[in-house]
C-alpha cells in the first residue's frame, strides 16, 4: 500500500497536470516518433504533373515508363488531385511558392482565374513562342486557345475541342414518324417538342433549369458568351438577352419541353424509359452515356445541333481542359517533351479516343482510321468523324480572371428568371431579363474596374 | 394522475430528442460497416457487416498518417497551450505587478475580435517564418490561448494564499509553487481546458486548409473533406473515415465529462 | 538561508509574473497584435496574391457597402443568427427544463447523448450531413418519404437555393442544442429552491413560477449564452462551406460573411479586400454584442 502511493507521488512530481494530459502526452510522443520515422514525402520525382480526370491519369500512367526510358534520369511524379482541390491547392501553392507542380491540367472554367494580377505574376509559362516556332499553332483548332489566352499570352495547351451535338433516341422519334436528323433549326425542334412532350411522362430534351452549364453552351453557339476577345463583359448584350428569353420558356412554366433531371441512376432510367428524348452531348459525354445507359445501345444517334437561323452554326462547346507548364518548373524543355508525348502523339491520341471518345484539337491526328470506325451504340455512326466535322466550327470561349464569377452570375440570372417566368409567364419578361442580365454584367464590370492590375 | 402523466410525457419527449440526436450517429456507424453492394439496399445496418471500408482507408489512402498528423498537431497544441496558459493564468491570478491591468485589458480586447480578420497577415507571417506547409506552422500560432489563460486565472483565484505562502516558507521557488502546489489543485480546470483545446485543434479546418499544401501533411478534417469529392458515391468509405475521426474526441470527452461541464459552466454562472 | 540566496529568492519572486507571462507576451505580439494591425492596414489596399498591392484608402469599404454578394452574405448570416438565437436557445432551455425534472433517472445518459453531436466539430458534421442530405440514398429523404410519401424522395436539400439555409439551420440545431443545454441545465440547478417554494406558497401556478422565478434566475446565463451564440453564429463558415462542397451553393444561398472573406482572400487573391470584410464583421459583431448587453443587461449576477 505504502509503495503504491510513493510511485504515484513520483509521477505527480514529474507531471502534475493529471491523467488526461498524461495520456495526451503519451499519444503525442507516439505520433511524433511515428512521424519522425515516416517523414512526409514532399517531392517525388523531378517532373510533377497534377491531373484531375481519372481517364487522363490512367492514360498518362501508361505512358510514363516510356517517357522515363527515353529521358534517362527522369522520374515522373503523376498526382491525381480532385478537381476542386486542383484550383485551391494550385493557387495557394503558387502564392506560397511551395509545392508548385511543374505541369498541371486545369479545367476550362477555372483557368482564367489564374490570370489575375500583373501579367508577370501569372504562374504559367507563355507557350506562344514555342507554339509559333514549332508551327504547332496552326495545326490546332485555333478557337481552343481562347479560354487559355490572356493579354496576348497563351498560358495553356488545349486538351480537347469538345464539340457539342444533339444525342437522341432515334428509335422513339422514328416511332412518331420523325427523322430528327432532318431538323435544321431550333424553331422546328421546339415545335416538334411541343407536340411530343407529355408533362410528367416525356420531355423533348434534357436541359438544366438552374446553373450556367447548358445555357452557356447555347450562348456560345450563337456567338455570345461571357467576355469578348478583349476581355470586356458581354453578358448583357442582345444575344444574351435573346438567348435567355428563348431558353427559359423551354425549361420553366407549364409549356416547357425540357426536363432538368440530373445524372446518375436517375438519368439512366430517364433515357431508358424515354422520359427524355434528347440531350446536349459533347464528345466526352457520349462515353458517360454509353457507360451509364447500356440498354439503349443501337437506339441512340447523334446529329449536329439545330441552328438558330438557316445556315447558322450547328455546334457549340462544353467543358475543356488545358495543360499548363508553371513558371516554377525547373526544366521547361523536359516539360515540353512530355507535353509532346501526351498531347501530340498520334497513336496515343487514337488509343485515348477509343477509351474516352474525346477527339484531340491536334489536326494532324484526325486522319487516323480510328475516328472513322462505326459505333454500334450510336446506330453505326462514325463517332470520331461526326465530331471532327464540327471541330473547326467550335466557338471560342474567351476568358478573363473573372470567368468563374461570371459563370456564377449567369447561374443566378437563370435561377431568378426561372422563378419569374414560372410565376408571371411572358408578362414583363423581356424587361426582367434585361434588368437581371444588366445587373449581373454590371457587377462583373464593377469588379473589373476596381482591378488595378 | 397529473404527476405520473407529466413524468411519462417528459420521458417521451426526452426519448424523442435522443432519437433525433443519435440517429445520424447510428447511421454513420452503420454506413461505415456496409459493404459496397449493400450500400444502397439497407437503410441502416446490413445483415453482412464488413470492415472493407476500414481496410480501404488504410490501404488506398494514407489514413494512418493523417491520424498521426492530427494527433501530433492536436496533442502538441494541447500540451503547449496547457503549459503556457496555466502559467500565465497563475501569474494573472496570484501576482500584482506593474502593467497587469494594461495586459489584461489588451487581452480582453483581442478576444472580442473574430480571428478570421487575421487570416491574411498570419498567412504571410507563416510564409516569412518559413513555417509554411509544416505541421509546426499549425501549432505555433495557436500556442497561447487568451481564453484559456482567463479560465485558469478564474479557477486559480480560489486557491488560498496561505498554501502559496507555506510553499515559500519551505523555500520553494515561484516556479515550484506553480508546478507542485498550484497545478495538482487545478486538475478540474486542466481537464476542461484539455478537452476544449483538443477539440478545437482536432476539428480545425480553416487553418490547415490554408497553411498545408503537401498531401502527406493533411490533418483529418482536410483529408476527409477531400475524400468526399472522390468517394461521393461510395460513401461507406467516407463514413468509415468519419467514424475514426470523431472517436478520439468522443473518448476524451467520456473520460473528462465532469471536469468539462464544470469548467464550461463555471465561467457562465460565476460571471 | 544566507544573504545572497535570500536576495535571489526575493528577486525571482518579483520577476516571476513577468517570466511566466513572457511566452504569452511574445507570441501575442507576433501572432496576435502584429497580424491585427497589419490586417487593419491591409484593408486599405487591393492586393493580388502575396506580393502585388495598391493603396486605395477607404475605397474598399465604399465598394463593400455596394457589393451585392456581400449583401447576400450579410442577409444569410443574419437569418442564420436569428434562428440560432430565437429557435435554438428556447429549444435548449426547454430541453434543460425537461432534464431538470427532479424525478428523471439516467440524467447523465441523456446529457451525454444530447451533447455528443457537438463533439463532432463542424467539418465532420458537414461531411456526415452532406451524405444524409443526399437526394436518393440520404437518410433524411428516405425517412421523410417513408413517413410522409408526399415528400419526393429526391428532394435536393443542398442544390435547391430555397432549401439550403433551412438545411444549414437544421444541421446547426443538431450540433448546438445540446451544447447550450448544458449551460441552461447548470443555471437551472443553481436557482434557489426556496424561491420556488415561496412562489408555490403564494399560489403561483407553473407558468407563473416559470416567468417570475426561473427566467430571472437564469437571466445572467441566458444573456451570456445569447451573446456567445450570436458571436459564434456570425462567424459561421466551415459548416456551410464543407456541406455545399466548398462553394457558396447555387445562387449564393449558403454564402456567409466569413465564407465571403475566405473566397475573396484565398480563392480570388485579394487579401486587402478580405481584411476589409474581416474588420467590418468585427465592428458589426462588436456593435451587436454591446447592444445586447445594453438591452438585456450585463450577465453578472444581479444582487
Amino acid at each position: 500500500m505504502k509503495d503504491k502511493r510513493h510511485r504515484l507521488d513520483f509521477l505527480i512530481d514529474i507531471f502534475p497536470f493529471g491523467t488526461a494530459p498524461f495520456i495526451i502526452l503519451m499519444i503525442t510522443l507516439f505520433a511524433s516518433l511515428w512521424l519522425v520515422f515516416h517523414p512526409a514525402v514532399r517531392k517525388k520525382g523531378n517532373l510533377s504533373l497534377w491531373v484531375f480526370a481519372h481517364m487522363h491519369y490512367n492514360a498518362y500512367k501508361k505512358l510514363a515508363p516510356e517517357f522515363e526510358k527515353s529521358h534517362p534520369g527522369t522520374k515522373l511524379d503523376l498526382q491525381m488531385v480532385h478537381i476542386t482541390a486542383v484550383t485551391s491547392r494550385l493557387r495557394s501553392a503558387m502564392w506560397a511558392g511551395i509545392d508548385v507542380p511543374d505541369m498541371v491540367e486545369v479545367e476550362i472554367s477555372f483557368a482564367g482565374t489564374f490570370f489575375a494580377g500583373p501579367v508577370e505574376q501569372v504562374g504559367f509559362m507563355d507557350l506562344k513562342p514555342w507554339l509559333t516556332s514549332s508551327g504547332l499553332y496552326d495545326r490546332m483548332v485555333k478557337s481552343r486557345f481562347a479560354p487559355y489566352t490572356n493579354r496576348g499570352k497563351i498560358f495553356g495547351l488545349p486538351h480537347d475541342v469538345h464539340p457539342v451535338m444533339l444525342a437522341y433516341r432515334r428509335d422513339l422519334f422514328e416511332q412518331e414518324g420523325i427523322d430528327l436528323s432532318k431538323v435544321a433549326t431550333w424553331e422546328e425542334f421546339a415545335e416538334i417538342g411541343r407536340r411530343l412532350t407529355i408533362p410528367g411522362k416525356r420531355y423533348m430534351i434534357q436541359l438544366s433549369d438552374s446553373g450556367h452549364g447548358h445555357i452557356e453552351t447555347i450562348l456560345f453557339q450563337r456567338n455570345g458568351g461571357y467576355f469578348d476577345k478583349d476581355g470586356n463583359v458581354i453578358l448583357d448584350n442582345e444575344i444574351a438577352v435573346e438567348t435567355v428569353k428563348w431558353y427559359i420558356p423551354l425549361v420553366a412554366g407549364k409549356d416547357r419541353i425540357a426536363s432538368d433531371i440530373g445524372g446518375g441512376v436517375v438519368f439512366t432510367k430517364a433515357l431508358e424509359d424515354g422520359y427524355i428524348l434528347s440531350l446536349l452531348c459533347p464528345d466526352w459525354m457520349t462515353k458517360s452515356v454509353e457507360d451509364d445507359v447500356p440498354r439503349v445501345s443501337g437506339k441512340m444517334a447523334l446529329m449536329p445541333l439545330p441552328a438558330f437561323e438557316q445556315g447558322g452554326r450547328r455546334t457549340s462547346t462544353m467543358g475543356g481542359t488545358m495543360l499548363g507548364i508553371t513558371e516554377k518548373c525547373k526544366n521547361k524543355e523536359l516539360a515540353l517533351d512530355l507535353t509532346k508525348m501526351i498531347y501530340l502523339n498520334r497513336e496515343d491520341l487514337a488509343d485515348r479516343f477509343r477509351i474516352t471518345n474525346i477527339i484531340p484539337p491536334y489536326k494532324d491526328a484526325w486522319d487516323h482510321e480510328v475516328f472513322r470506325e462505326p459505333r454500334a451504340y450510336w446506330s453505326n455512326q462514325p463517332l470520331g468523324k461526326v465530331f471532327i466535322d464540327l471541330a473547326d466550327d467550335a466557338p471560342p470561349q474567351y476568358t478573363s480572371p473573372y470567368i468563374w464569377v461570371a459563370k456564377m452570375k449567369l447561374g443566378e440570372v437563370v435561377a431568378s428568371c426561372n422563378i419569374y417566368y414560372s410565376q408571371n409567364g411572358e408578362k414583363g419578361f423581356d424587361e426582367f431579363v434585361r434588368l437581371r442580365l444588366k445587373k449581373a454584367a454590371d457587377d462583373i464590370r464593377k469588379l473589373m474596374r476596381r482591378n488595378p492590375f | 394522475m397529473g404527476k405520473k402523466a407529466l413524468l411519462i410525457i417528459v420521458y417521451l419527449l426526452l426519448a424523442l430528442v435522443t432519437c433525433v440526436m443519435l440517429t445520424p450517429m447510428l447511421w454513420l456507424v452503420a454506413a461505415s460497416l456496409k459493404s459496397k453492394e449493400d450500400l444502397f439496399h439497407y437503410l441502416f445496418f446490413s445483415p453482412r457487416p464488413s470492415l472493407a471500408n476500414f481496410r480501404l482507408l488504410f490501404s488506398d489512402i494514407p489514413f494512418f498518417r493523417f491520424l498521426m498528423n492530427s494527433f501530433f498537431v492536436s496533442g502538441m497544441g494541447v500540451l503547449t497551450q496547457l503549459f503556457f496558459s496555466s502559467l500565465g493564468g497563475f501569474a494573472l491570478a496570484k501576482y500584482e505587478f506593474r502593467g497587469k491591468k494594461a495586459i489584461m485589458t489588451l487581452m480582453l480586447a483581442t478576444m472580442l475580435i473574430p480571428g478570421q480578420v487575421m487570416l491574411g497577415p498570419v498567412y504571410q507571417l507563416i510564409y516569412h517564418l518559413r513555417l509554411m506547409d509544416s505541421l509546426w506552422g499549425l501549432i505555433i500560432p495557436g500556442m497561447v490561448s487568451v481564453f484559456g489563460m482567463f479560465l485558469f486565472r478564474q479557477s486559480m483565484l480560489k486557491i488560498p494564499d496561505d498554501l502559496l505562502e507555506a510553499g515559500r516558507i519551505d523555500g520553494c521557488s515561484e516556479f515550484r509553487i506553480y508546478w507542485n502546489i498550484v497545478l495538482p489543485v487545478s486538475k478540474p480546470m486542466i481537464g476542461a481546458f484539455c478537452l476544449i483545446t483538443f477539440m478545437g485543434a482536432w476539428n480545425s479546418f480553416l487553418w490547415p486548409q490554408i497553411i498545408l499544401h503537401t498531401r502527406d501533411l493533411a490533418t483529418l478534417p482536410i483529408a476527409l473533406n477531400q475524400m468526399v469529392g472522390v468517394y461521393s458515391r461510395e460513401y461507406g468509405t467516407v463514413m468509415a473515415g468519419t467514424v475514426l475521426s470523431v472517436l478520439p474526441v468522443m473518448i476524451l470527452f467520456f473520460i473528462l465529462q465532469k471536469e468539462f461541464i464544470a469548467g464550461l459552466t463555471e465561467g457562465a454562472i460565476k460571471g | 538561508m544566507n544573504i545572497r540566496s535570500a536576495k535571489f529568492f526575493l528577486l525571482q519572486r518579483k520577476a516571476a509574473p513577468y517570466v511566466f507571462l513572457s511566452p504569452f507576451i511574445i507570441l501575442f505580439l507576433v501572432f496576435g497584435l502584429y497580424p491585427l494591425v497589419k490586417s487593419l492596414i491591409l484593408s486599405f489596399y487591393i492586393t493580388s496574391g502575396p506580393k502585388a498591392r495598391i493603396f486605395v484608402g477607404l475605397d474598399n469599404f465604399r465598394f463593400l457597402m455596394g457589393d451585392r454578394d456581400f449583401h447576400t452574405a450579410v442577409k444569410n448570416t443574419t437569418v442564420f443568427t436569428f434562428f440560432s438565437v430565437f429557435l435554438q436557445l428556447p429549444l435548449s432551455l426547454g430541453l434543460a427544463m425537461l432534464l431538470n425534472h427532479s424525478l428523471i433517472k439516467g440524467r447523465n445518459f441523456f446529457r451525454f447523448s444530447f451533447f455528443s453531436p457537438h463533439l463532432f466539430g463542424q467539418v465532420f458534421v458537414a461531411v456526415l450531413f452532406g451524405i444524409i442530405f443526399a437526394p436518393q440514398f440520404g437518410l433524411l429523404n428516405r425517412i421523410l418519404h417513408f413517413f410522409i410519401p408526399q415528400i419526393p424522395s429526391d428532394t435536393k436539400w443542398l442544390a435547391n437555393p430555397k432549401l439550403i439555409m433551412p438545411s444549414i439551420v437544421l444541421t446547426s440545431l443538431w450540433m448546438y442544442v445540446g451544447f447550450n443545454m448544458i449551460y441552461f441545465l447548470a443555471a437551472l440547478q443553481a436557482v434557489d429552491r426556496d424561491l420556488y417554494d415561496a412562489a408555490h406558497v403564494d399560489g403561483a401556478n407553473a407558468f407563473h413560477r416559470f416567468l417570475h422565478v426561473t427566467l430571472p434566475g437564469i437571466k445572467p446565463v441566458a444573456v451570456y449564452v445569447m451573446i456567445l451564440s450570436t458571436i459564434g453564429s456570425f462567424q459561421l463558415f466551415e459548416l456551410p462551406y464543407v456541406l455545399l462542397g466548398q462553394s457558396p451553393g447555387p445562387d449564393n444561398a449558403g454564402l456567409t460573411i466569413v465564407m465571403y472573406l475566405y473566397l475573396k482572400g484565398f480563392e480570388a487573391g485579394d487579401l486587402g479586400y478580405a481584411s476589409t470584410i474581416g474588420w467590418t464583421l468585427a465592428l458589426g459583431v462588436l456593435v451587436i454584442s454591446l447592444l445586447q448587453v445594453r438591452i438585456f443587461g450585463m450577465w453578472k449576477r444581479e444582487a
